[in-house]
């Protein structure tokens, strides 16, 4: 980036303090749209973090028999209301609790109160947006609703609150972004990384640390992997948490056992007749590993291993998503680091002895991360679409995980309620437009060859 | 160039077998028992244990011609306590519970002491059946529930490894059988049970759950698939045959005969149809650019780009084949559900299958049309920018032959590049739109086949999408080379 650099310099040569990632940010910040998109991602985001605080049908604050409670802020989920007359003692259990109809001093309700799993008996049934919603009081009188309690976005058949799904599918959503986009670029940077910079003819080793190092690749997957394969199933079974602390359990495990016979192997390769050097194709490797997951339906190959985890859940999703979408960050890194690993700085990293290691992700990889912040934004865009139509299909995904996919699914039973159909959609649109346009803008302004 | 295109095609059959290998791993680890729900679910009704002999012998007869009953891989790799042998017991959660108990004590010689002694235990006629003359006195119906108790409990002392659940099993069956005195024989063989299962726990070797072991089969589950088994059964995928649907037990190559025209017409309908719409488009906005029709159409196009096909497709459906709206087009199918009249020309079923296809075309299209104008787009600005368009301007060409004889040539190669990419995006997005449309293709009987855990169904479908993402890879260098003098695969 050196070009850019001086081009870059004798454009703006006023500042003495210049680096390339202020000037992309400012390049960044005159592309509109994409400027725009980044300051709607970011109010989502907060949605996100407070979705629990402004959608739930439990209150913000309470005042009942003189005693003050924060349902949706408290940790616990019960409160005992002592009355002070009788002595009677009264336990509300936050999330069970009528607080529509409660008799309280103060009762300061979310913005929307409703929870998106739980149920409006009265307003069951596709209750549209606009038309009549009712409200039925403590006294049994039916009126009509008050404004702090519509349903603004009408409800679904069982009578969920649409908005209150949005808001909270919202967290779904983003969770994805972060989640499998993670796992993904965590593995296409180093992959990507790898293939570029070592090539096929550039990693040397020995014939003796290369079997060693291969032998115990083996041992480490027994060990990590086969040993342990109950543990991780009953993981599976289990919790979504309890499925990342087995993994990251055995990946440890594999880590370790890994990393031990790459000592042994350096042993190993100064016998004499086992010191013959070989080259390691780690490009070719890496290539065809490439080259045969985008040869896979990845929408097929992603419902079917959905569908065979036992126990449904989100995070299951995200991590299959992850898994199987690297490889275009993958594909543009190898492509960004076989051009910087003959850059001069390089050499004179390599001239000054440091470890391959180091040079590759500290001197290197910030350079090359360029293209891959750009695929990163376009795959979190279509990790997202791969999601909501997972759960539009209702396939891996729990029934009682409200996403934006499912809302949009369940307004396909009836299409009169186009509120369900509509609203969820648009999220999803909006979602992957300001995603698509990030990955619009960070591409023009880290591109130097659009630049004019 | 032919040369080029048999490498290739060699280099097809280790993806390939990648692709096979991953799928045929998702259907070892797919949950339930594949017999068991076929034959009970055809053969409902009878009673839990005393399985009729004729379903006995109907699972055998699956299990053998699924190739159920062999190993699965042509090697493993597993611990010095696993033995060799024992993928033979047929009963997926027996075996699961076996293999469980292994992986917690490590003895298999004991392990299967106790299993021998459990089904001597649970198949024992007397425990079952008494006889008349034993149930003299009895309440007959307190005995018949206390042994079907008992029977369950035995029954699912099978499949289960939990030492606390083994314990309260063992508890309660010793309780049930102190009731009556005619099951004395029984307790002598619940003893033996229990004292086996004792030995499991006071001699377990638990060290060689952590010596690897590696075992090869030269007869194995993939082997059989790949190459069949000379024709009892199975053909083998080589020679066309994807085995038998776990649903209708009717052959999958049929079911994907029947069904991938459909699809296939969508996938290849929506591929040209993007190309020629797209290609001019691409090129007129590339053209004027910066003009209100570049802007216009890149806002649209990229709306469309970002628009989620199931979305579209709910939201036409919604308003074109609504009665409350319009009511235009059919909501499902390809065809009136009354079949085609008697004596229908060719033509006339062309008329009236249009109005079905029109919809899901139009869903089918736009998400790859979106993709490839603004490739285009791109590409085309790249080219026209490039000294040699200058200087045909600067020779006083007309523009409209600068464009479409210098610059569109050299424009098209990214979007002959993206064909790769858009054949398999249209194969993946078969399987939403046409379960939304409901059209009899693979997509819907892939996620028919999901829903019902048909998985041999899952693996072709894998398989033949994946060949056909490899085809279009191919297709696509070779039209490279056609487009490109420059390209030669020497």
């Amino acid at each position: 980036m050196n070009e850019e650099l001086k081009q870059a310099a004798v454009m703006d040569t006023t500042k003495t303090d210049f680096s390339f990632g202020k000037y992309a940010w400012s390049q960044f910040k005159k592309n509109k749209p994409a400027y725009y998109s980044y300051k709607f991602l970011i109010f989502l985001a907060i949605i996100a973090v407070i979705a629990p605080f402004i959608a739930t049908d439990q209150p913000l604050y309470c005042k009942y028999k003189g005693v003050s409670m924060f349902p949706a802020l408290s940790f616990s989920n019960n409160c005992e209301v002592k009355n002070p007359e009788t002595g009677e003692v009264e336990n509300i259990q936050y999330d069970i609790a009528d607080w529509k109809h409660m008799d309280a001093e103060t009762i300061i309700f979310a913005p929307v109160p409703y929870s998106p799993n739980k149920t409006d008996y009265d307003n069951a049934d596709y209750v549209s947006p606009n038309g009549k919603q009712i409200f039925i009081t403590a006294t049994g009188e039916e009126t009509e609703m008050p404004t702090k309690f519509r349903h603004w976005l009408g409800t679904n058949k069982a009578g969920e609150d649409v908005l209150s799904g949005l808001i909270n599918g919202t967290r779904i959503s983003l969770t994805i972004g972060l989640l499998s986009m993670g796992i993904a670029s965590l593995i296409g940077l180093v992959l990507g990384a790898m293939a570029g910079y070592f090539g096929d003819k550039k990693l040397q080793t020995s014939r003796g640390s290369f079997w060693t190092f291969i032998i115990g690749l083996v041992f480490a997957y027994y060990y990590a992997f086969i040993v342990r394969s109950y543990a991780l199933a009953d993981g599976f079974a289990s919790s979504g948490l309890a499925i990342l602390g087995q993994l990251l359990i055995s990946i440890i495990i594999f880590a370790v056992i890994a990393y031990l016979f790459y000592w042994l192997g350096k042993l190993v390769g100064k016998v004499s007749f086992l010191a013959t050097k070989v080259f390691i194709p780690v490009d070719s490797i890496i290539s065809r590993a490439i080259e045969i997951l985008i040869s896979m339906p990845l929408l097929i190959l992603i419902i079917s291993v959905a569908a065979i985890a036992k126990e449904k859940s989100i995070i299951n999703i995200m991590v299959i998503i992850g898994l199987t979408s690297w490889t275009g960050i993958a594909r543009l890194t190898r492509a960004e680091f076989l051009r910087i690993s003959n850059l001069e700085y390089i050499q004179a990293a390599k001239s000054m002895g440091f470890k391959e290691f180091r040079i590759i992700f500290k001197h290197a990889l910030p350079n090359g991360l360029a293209p891959a912040l750009v695929a990163i934004a376009f795959g979190v865009a279509s990790a997202i679409l791969t999601e909501s139509a997972l759960s539009f299909l209702g396939v891996g995904v729990p029934p009682t995980t409200v996403t934006w996919g499912s809302l949009l699914n369940a307004g396909r039973e009836q299409f009169s309620a186009w509120w369900l159909v509509v609203f969820p959609g648009l999220a999803i649109f909006a979602t992957v437009t300001i995603y698509n346009l990030l990955g619009e803008g960070l591409r023009d302004a880290l591109d130097p060859r659009l630049k004019k | 160039m032919l040369r080029y295109i048999l490498k290739r095609i060699l280099i097809f059959i280790p993806t390939l077998i990648v692709i096979t290998l991953l799928g045929f791993v998702i259907s070892i680890n797919a949950p339930g028992d594949p017999v068991e729900r076929m034959v009970t679910s055809s053969q409902s009704g009878g009673e839990m244990g005393a399985q009729s002999l004729s379903q006995q012998k109907d699972k055998l007869f699956w299990r053998q011609k699924l190739g159920l009953d062999l190993p699965v891989f042509y090697f493993s790799l597993t611990s010095l306590s696993k033995p060799d042998t024992l993928y033979r017991i047929y009963d997926k959660s027996e075996r699961e519970a076996l293999d469980r108990l292994i992986a917690q004590h490590g003895n298999w010689e004991e392990i299967q002491n106790y299993s021998i002694q459990l089904a001597a235990f649970s198949s024992y006629q007397n425990l079952f059946k008494p006889d008349t003359n034993q149930l003299k006195g009895l309440p007959i119906n307190a005995v018949i529930e206390n042994l079907n108790q008992l029977k369950f409990e035995a029954l699912s002392l099978k499949s289960t490894y939990e030492a606390p659940l083994i314990d309260a099993k063992f508890a309660k069956i010793k309780s049930l059988l102190n009731l009556y005195p005619f099951l004395n024989q029984s307790k002598v063989l619940f003893n033996a049970v229990e004292q086996s299962y004792a030995e499991i726990k006071n001699y377990s070797s638990n060290w060689k759950n952590y010596v690897p072991k590696l075992s090869f089969y030269k007869n194995n589950q993939y082997h059989r698939w790949l190459f069949g088994d000379g024709g009892t059964f199975s053909k083998g995928l080589i020679r066309g045959d994807f085995g038998t649907s776990y649903v209708t037990k009717q052959p999958i190559s049929e079911v994907i005969y029947s069904k991938i025209g459909w699809s296939l017409f969508f996938t290849l309908l929506s591929v040209i149809l993007a190309y020629f719409v797209s290609i001019p488009l691409g090129v007129k906005a590339a053209a004027n650019r910066g003009s209100k029709f570049d802007k216009g159409s890149s806002i649209v196009l990229f709306m469309l780009y970002s628009m989620p096909s199931f979305w579209l497709a709910t939201l036409l459906l919604m308003t074109f084949a609504n009665p409350d709206v319009f009511h235009i087009f059919p909501a499902s199918g390809i065809k009136p559900a009354a079949g085609y009249p008697d004596g229908a020309s060719i033509f006339e079923k062309i008329k009236i299958t249009l109005p079905y296809i029109i919809l899901p075309a139009i869903c089918y299209t736009y998400s790859s049309f979106a993709f490839l104008s603004r490739t285009m787009r791109v590409s085309m600005i790249e080219v026209i920018g490039q000294d040699y368009i200058r200087t045909a301007r600067a020779k006083g060409l007309p523009e409209n032959k600068v464009i479409w004889k210098h610059a569109f040539r050299n424009s098209l190669l990214p979007i002959i590049t993206v064909f790769a990419n858009i054949f398999p995006a249209a194969i993946g997005g078969s399987v939403i739109l046409e379960s939304i449309f409901t059209i009899p293709g693979m997509g819907s009987e892939t996620i028919f086949a999901i829903q019902n855990n048909n998985y041999p169904m899952i693996i072709a479908v894998l398989t033949i999408t994946g060949f056909l993402t490899l085809v279009g890879y191919l297709i696509s260098d070779i039209l490279y080379a056609l487009v490109d003098p420059r390209i030669s695969y020497k």
